[in-house]
């Protein structure tokens, strides 16, 4: 038997499911029909669109989970070696409020200069900027599932809210720009009336 | 067998006293939203969707002939420059004879996701100027940019130098290839299409997530045990409060004014190499040819010196100075030092040239 990775697993679990949810959806559609009304038929007729996200957000939060595994990775190194750090240079036990406050400060200087390095290196940016963006991934998904009931209940999506919204923005744009050529309109006129009258 | 504690009894009382002041600090001071934030009288003299013009009240009785508009930073509100009387940016410049007004940018909500830099820049920005120049009958106004304030103001004073007479950009985010702080590097690697196309404005739970990397140990941890060891010091709480509700209130972002900040400044770095639009109109700082003053604090750890100080050698103006201050980001705008030093050589500046 050839070994599989794991991308060809998640492919076929993935055919395997959106194969059962689309016969199953195509069998039931007829009964489904009969059965549904009103409000619900939308959501009923829609639900295939649910499970096709359910499985894509399983597959993000994979890869979701490979990049948060990472950045905690990082941090547990950066704190390790900071550690090691001040042991280094304050190895012993503060015993009175002076040595307190110095090997707080050494503690700090130490912990934050390691911290700001790592967040400040290319691997930490390149990890958390994947990371941010496998969760924002995760989020579209979220949107879609919440668009399906929203459709079923004959709310707008997402989608034709910023359909307004960007129709807003034009319209405002264009107001402001005709108010202004209006202004100078008027200006041009008051000069010239000015000039006329003297 | 006799037993001796190690320990110093001062260190054991020191550690008692802390937790009484945890204990104690609910009776002692007012919780941060008990605190009003404005500090010195103005009037909201214009509002434009959600943005508001203030205008401060004088406190002289013979003021510069040219008014000074400030356009505050996204991040944040204005509040941090003139946040306390003693420590106010306004307060001291008000002080000094200048007709100061400030533009709030207001929280924008989904419904603003689709203002862009031209909005901001000919739009709000220049509408205000538009309003003081006409309300006190002056061709020209100073134009002090803070921030990402001063990345507008920027691309403001280089498409209408006509309407700015001098321009003071402090801590300007100019060029984002030489920046070399932690927020550079997340900006540099951010996929900000996505994050615009999901989201839609920056939300400010992510520029939360950005100050918590920002010397995360100093900012984290021993801010918060100086508060309450200092619980009692009422003019120490006061400002620490204020401070700290300042910082926890940092509105959204447009989406698309964020996705071109992001494109433009950090990832491909367009406005310092003059390749930069903004409503199609091309951003040449060489046409900034007015007097210019620019503003540095060498241990700012938000917009470090080296993104900064590149304006200063862009721009066309003869008439051009950079001062360095020994400071941070904020302490440049609301510290003892700002109000001894940074402030009088900048009211000496522009008093010559107002």
């Amino acid at each position: 038997m050839e070994s599989q990775s794991p991308k060809d697993i998640t492919d076929y679990y993935k055919h395997l499911s959106l194969f059962w949810t689309d016969i199953i959806h195509l069998m039931a559609s007829k009964p489904q029909a009969l059965t549904s009304m009103g409000p619900m038929r939308a959501f009923a007729s829609n639900s295939k669109k649910i499970s096709t996200e359910l499985i894509q957000i399983n597959e993000n939060l994979m890869e979701f989970n490979k990049f948060v595994t990472e950045y905690y990775k990082q941090l547990s190194e950066t704190w390790s070696e900071a550690q090691k750090k001040v042991n280094v240079k304050a190895p012993d036990v503060p015993h009175d409020v002076e040595q307190m406050e110095s090997f707080k400060r050494i503690w700090i200087d130490i912990f934050d200069n390691d911290f700001t390095e790592l967040f400040d290196s290319e691997k930490f940016g390149e990890n958390y900027g994947k990371l941010v963006s496998k969760e924002l991934e995760l989020t579209k998904h979220w949107n879609n599932i919440s668009n399906v009931i929203l459709q079923s209940v004959n709310l707008p999506s997402k989608e034709e809210i910023d359909e307004v919204y960007k129709e807003i923005h034009s319209l405002k744009k264009r107001v402001t720009k005709l108010e202004i050529e209006l202004k100078k309109k008027k200006e041009t006129k008051n000069e010239g009336s000015v000039k006329n009258e003297k | 067998m006799k037993s001796e504690s190690k320990f110093d009894p001062k260190l054991i009382e020191e550690l008692i006293k802390f937790g009484k002041n945890i204990i104690d600090a609910p009776k002692l001071v007012s919780a941060p939203d008990e605190i009003s934030l404005e500090v010195t009288p103005h009037d909201i003299v214009q509002e434009i969707d959600k943005t508001r013009l203030l205008h401060y009240r004088p406190l002289t009785e013979k003021q510069h002939k040219t008014p000074l508009l400030i356009s505050y930073a996204l991040i944040n509100r204005y509040h941090i420059l003139d946040i306390q009387p003693e420590k106010s940016w306004v307060r001291n410049l008000l002080s000094q004879g200048f007709d100061v007004y400030m533009l709030d940018w207001g929280s924008p909500t989904s419904m603003d996701k689709y203002l862009d830099f031209d909005d901001y820049v000919n739009g709000y920005l220049d509408s205000s100027v538009e309003f003081i120049k006409d309300e006190t009958s002056t061709e020209k106004i100073s134009l002090q940019g803070y921030c990402t304030g001063a990345t507008i103001a920027t691309a403001y004073t280089t498409l209408h130098p006509e309407s700015v007479k001098n321009y003071i950009a402090t801590a300007p985010v100019i060029d984002g290839w030489r920046d070399t702080t932690v927020i550079s590097n997340l900006a540099k690697h951010m996929d900000v299409d996505k994050m615009v196309e999901i989201i839609g404005n920056m939300p400010p739970e992510f520029m939360y997530y950005c100050f918590s990397v920002l010397k995360p140990f100093e900012q984290g941890i021993e801010k918060y045990v100086n508060f309450f060891k200092n619980i009692e010091n009422k003019k120490f709480v006061d400002n620490f409060l204020r401070v700290e509700k300042w910082l926890g209130d940092t509105p959204p972002i447009p989406g698309a004014l964020f996705r071109q900040w992001i494109k433009d400044i950090y990832q491909d770095n367009l406005l310092i190499q003059n390749k930069m639009y903004v409503g199609g109109s091309h951003i040449d700082l060489k046409k900034i040819d007015m007097p210019i003053f620019t503003q540095v604090a060498v241990g700012d750890h938000l917009v470090s010196p080296e993104c900064s100080m590149p304006l200063h050698y862009a721009v066309g103006s003869e008439d051009k100075t950079l001062k360095m201050y020994p400071t941070g980001h904020v302490g440049m705008i609301a510290s003892s030092l700002s109000q001894n030093k940074v402030l009088p050589e900048l009211g000496k500046w522009l008093a010559e040239r107002s």
